[in-house]
């Protein structure tokens, strides 16, 4: 599976990037918002894990401008530190299709990774 | 002895004095300045702004930024504002009556409309021509307000009749912000127990030279150009020693209007910026701070000397005397409103120490130093070259670049913005150069400001369009 | 005579200024020459820090996947951890690679968390933090807190507890951190006796560490009549955080508090917590307050008002403050289902100019 990846902390990225890869995904990395959503046409990734807070577009941007793009397709997965009631609402009403909050557990991501992986076989 | 030999004693003496003066106001900044840096950094390096991002808990806060035709940069700065981390935020794009096209761009890229919008007149303003919300739940943190023309201080007070959070953070629409520049600025707010921090100051520092993407600083570098690169030198040495020190004596009389946080409520009651000076920066500082001393609370203003706000300096001596000549003005104008203060013990610190610095230093300093070497040269042609006066000023001229050295080596202790060893050669010989090609121009720009006042209270005044470019005073 | 004295006085000065100008020539040169050999100093060290950086990434990195071992990886971790230790006698190395293990702890939970952790102790780095706890430095024992708080070491709790009442602000912050870190709300119980004011940063920070924990219901009765104030307003917050309905006679209390802070708190409480006389409480205090306080109760009456209150409201419409003419009005547009009708009627019928209020209104319903 393509996967694009917006997370602006480094060491979190690297985290994330071995265990995706790992798991047999290709992965695209996006330092910020824009690079995320400016990708998105070159790689049409499968699947798209974003952090909210971050230069230039937040995560939510990220999620308006990828559910406008690809309206049915494109699951995105919301990994913040944010884990507001408030915020989680607004992400999901956005289009966000799953939400991760921060410490996150990287066997739990690849796990919800799967299934997204799954349900686009079918 | 004859008057001309008591004349030349006092002023060979006069000098003498002054300069021992200076010399331990120099010391006395340096020692407070590393105290306070120290403190500063210690805290700093396990505290976890990231926490305070993430969490909903915190107060609310409203970034200020008027705007007067700023239309081929708008976008991007409005964009980049959004971007900044902090939860509970409302960006308030104030539209100060641009005859360009600022405002139909903004309603195009962030979909506005015009929302019906009662405005609590706390302060008096202009008229407010309209109030617009993005119908995109994207941009809800978006409110821009278009106004009639009424300058800085005007645009200002709309801004804080319109904010609805506890404190408001004021910026120049052309700067550039760091990612956590809220963060680092609520902290001190949140920080206080025992004191109110009614305000908190932030760095600013010159971006010319400097890579700059979509409203966002990407590499640093030290300005190319001469002026912009002496300035940087000016810049650190107010920001990283003088603004330090003053905030361990908390004493701090100016938080750069370019970039800062204030209490509302305080700004509100003080009754919020002044239309009448060129400095209102300056000026509401010191007249919430005079408004605490008079209510007899324990307060604070707080300073931040990260580096959290990028922006153009001037590289040409014109706009830069324009500029020194409004500093000065500013200065005098309030110093004047505020004379009361002067040495008054009721005011602590501020009217036995800030003020009276202000007075001797900022604004006494240039004239003295304008007629003293006019009266050193015309004394040497006159008569016979006085050499003892003329090595007593080379001793001050050499103090000041030791200051400047002291300041390039502090920033290179803490924040070392300039990695390359070849940068800090240029700051160095830039503060060897200062004192005969930058220090001249910036004393006679501000000797013409004190002119240009008194000639400005006989005639009626001008009356031109106020733009407001620049206004960042160090 | 003083002609003399003068000019004699005056060829003194001269060699002062000599040797003053000579002393800032030499302090400045001195300046230059430590400002550059710290510039290379520090360039060297982290040249050095390319090495150790691939150390921790390692470790990082193998704790991620710590669950897939097989023998290959048991060698790979065992040749990293030798590198490690042999490095760890150094100071720098030792800071450097503590903050890698504890930035990257920060991100991630579960069983790779524990494998972080379980890296982190077999380098011995908790002997290193635990020896710091003692030191003179303030910022070297809150550091340290800090960092055995994040790794999760609770065998610790005992020496970290005593810190809780630290002279040093810092120090006692990253310590009550550390009690709520370890055992959620129950750690709050340093709260009981604790002699500095709480700031608002500590709160926010409790708070956000508590968010992560499973809420309990514990009992606030002994903060609520803490004499720290601050105590009082955490308390509140807790309150109106975990919505701990059963508290509501509790912050009505507090409404009569002394401190002008804890009444605000409680008026901002009861905007989530409260019944039917909710309002009453508000209104019998509404006079004594200040406007600051007032603004927040007539805020809260959006909430906690109803038909009853209708009298009220309609009054303050005629208050000289704008800001509480707004919320007035927007508490009656909310108080009942036909609150923006009478509003409507009453913006016609009396002088009071509320027009543009009502537009006000009438805009953020729709929005």
């Amino acid at each position: 599976m393509k996967i694009l990846v917006a997370e602006d902390d480094q060491l979190m990225m690297k985290m994330l990037e071995f265990r995706l890869r790992k798991d047999g995904h290709e992965v695209i990395i996006t330092h910020d918002g824009r690079e995320a959503v400016q990708k998105l046409d070159e790689f049409q990734p499968d699947l798209v894990i974003t952090d909210i807070m971050m230069p230039y577009l937040s995560g939510l941007e990220v999620v308006s401008a990828v559910k406008k793009k690809y309206p049915t397709g494109t699951p995105v997965v919301i990994l913040s530190g944010m884990g507001q009631e408030n915020v989680v609402l607004e992400a999901f009403q956005l289009g966000a299709d799953d939400y991760m909050t921060k410490p996150f557990s990287p066997n739990e991501l690849s796990v919800r990774v799967r299934r997204f992986n799954m349900s686009a076989v079918k | 002895m004859s008057w001309q030999t008591f004349l030349l004693h006092l002023f060979t003496y006069g000098i003498l004095l002054y300069s021992i003066i200076l010399l331990v106001c120099y010391l006395l900044i340096g020692a407070f300045s590393i105290m306070e840096t120290r403190a500063y950094l210690h805290k700093n390096s396990f505290t976890d702004y990231r926490m305070l991002a993430q969490s909903t808990e915190t107060p609310s806060m409203s970034i200020l930024a008027p705007a007067y035709n700023e239309g081929p940069t708008i976008i991007e700065n409005v964009r980049s504002l959004l971007s900044l981390h902090y939860h509970n935020l409302e960006v308030i794009i104030i539209n100060d009556g641009s005859k360009d096209d600022s405002l139909e761009r903004l309603i195009e890229v962030y979909s506005l409309y015009k929302a019906d919008y009662f405005i609590n007149q706390c302060i008096k303003t202009k008229p407010v021509r309209g109030v617009y919300r993005s119908s995109n739940p994207v941009y809800r943190k978006l409110v821009v307000v278009d106004k009639e023309n009424g300058g800085k201080a005007d645009a200002l007070n709309v801004g804080v009749n319109i904010a609805k959070s506890d404190y408001f953070v004021c910026i120049d629409a052309d700067c550039v912000l760091e990612q956590d520049a809220l963060l680092k600025l609520a902290k001190p707010f949140l920080e206080a127990t025992t004191q109110r921090v009614i305000a908190a100051g932030g760095v600013v520092r010159i971006a010319n030279s400097c890579e700059i993407e979509g409203g966002r600083l990407v590499k640093v570098n030290l300005p190319k150009q001469f002026l912009p690169k002496i300035q940087t030198l000016e810049y650190i040495r107010a920001f990283l020693l003088s603004r330090m020190a003053w905030t361990k004596l908390n004493g701090l009389l100016l938080i750069s209007g370019a970039f800062g946080a204030f209490d509302r409520e305080i700004v509100i009651a003080c009754g919020g910026y002044s239309s009448k000076t060129v400095g209102e920066d300056m000026e509401l500082v010191v007249r919430m701070r005079r408004y605490m001393e008079e209510l007899e609370e324990p307060y604070k203003v707080a300073f931040i000397p990260d580096p959290l706000c990028w922006t153009e300096a001037p590289s040409t001596f014109r706009i830069l005397g324009r500029q020194r000549n409004r500093w000065a003005r500013g200065t005098i104008e309030t110093l004047r409103s505020h004379k009361k203060m002067f040495f008054n013990p009721r005011y602590g610190i501020l009217g036995m120490l800030s003020y009276p610095y202000w007075f001797f230093f900022e604004f006494l300093a240039p004239i003295i130093e304008f007629f003293g070497t006019l009266g050193l040269v015309y004394y040497c042609f006159k008569y016979a070259i006085n050499w003892e006066a003329i090595l007593i000023m080379a001793g001050v001229i050499c103090l000041g670049i030791l200051y400047s050295v002291f300041a390039i080596m502090m920033e290179v202790l803490t924040y070392h913005q300039y990695k390359q060893k070849r940068e800090i050669l240029h700051l160095v010989l830039v503060a060897i150069l200062e004192p005969f090609v930058f220090h001249p121009f910036v004393v006679w720009s501000a000797v013409v400001g004190n002119f240009d006042l008194i000639r400005k209270h006989n005639s009626w005044g001008e009356m031109t369009r106020q733009g407001f470019a620049q206004n960042k005073q160090v | 005579m003083s002609g003399r004295l003068l000019t004699y006085l005056l060829k003194i000065n001269w060699k002062v200024q000599d040797v003053a100008l000579a002393a800032v020539v030499t302090l400045m040169t001195c300046l230059l020459v430590f400002m550059l050999v710290y510039m290379y100093i520090k360039s060297r060290r982290e040249k050095k820090q390319d090495k150790w950086r691939m150390i921790s990434d390692m470790l990082i990195n193998k704790a991620i996947f710590y669950e897939d071992r097989d023998e290959i990886e048991d060698q790979i971790i065992a040749s990293v951890m030798t590198a490690a230790q042999e490095l760890i006698v150094n100071r720098h190395f030792r800071k450097f690679v503590a903050q890698e293990l504890v930035s990257a702890k920060k991100n991630i939970s579960g069983a790779s968390a524990d494998s972080l952790k379980q890296f982190y102790l077999q380098l011995g780095l908790d002997k290193y933090a635990l020896r710091n706890l003692d030191s003179r430095q303030w910022y070297v024992r809150a550091e340290a807190i800090q960092e055995l708080t994040i790794m999760h070491t609770d065998e610790f709790i005992g020496q970290l507890h005593i810190h809780t009442n630290d002279k040093n602000e810092y120090v006692r912050m990253e310590a009550q951190a550390a009690m709520v870190q370890f055992k959620g709300f129950e750690g709050l119980n340093f709260l009981d006796d604790i002699g500095y004011p709480l700031s608002n940063w500590q709160q926010i920070k409790l708070l956000q560490l508590l968010s992560l924990k499973p809420p309990s219901t514990i009992s606030m009765d002994k903060w609520f009549k803490s004499t720290n104030n601050t105590v009082v307003i955490f308390a509140l917050k807790l309150t109106r955080n975990y919505r701990r309905f059963e508290l509501h006679d509790a912050i009505t209390e507090c409404l009569d508090h002394e401190d002008a802070d804890v009444r605000y708190e409680a008026i901002r409480c009861l905007n989530e917590i409260y019944t039917d006389e909710t309002s009453d409480h508000l209104i019998a205090r509404f006079l004594q307050q200040g406007l600051k306080h007032q603004v927040a109760i007539a805020r809260a009456m959006q909430n906690v008002g109803s038909k009853k209150d209708e009298m009220f409201l309609f009054d303050l419409l005629t208050h000289e403050s704008d800001e509480l003419k707004l919320h007035a009005a927007r508490a009656l547009a909310n108080a009942s289902q036909d609150g923006l009708l009478s509003l409507e009627q009453y913006s016609k019928e009396s002088e009071e100019a509320i027009g543009q209020i009502l537009m006000h209104i009438k805009g953020e319903n729709a929005a």
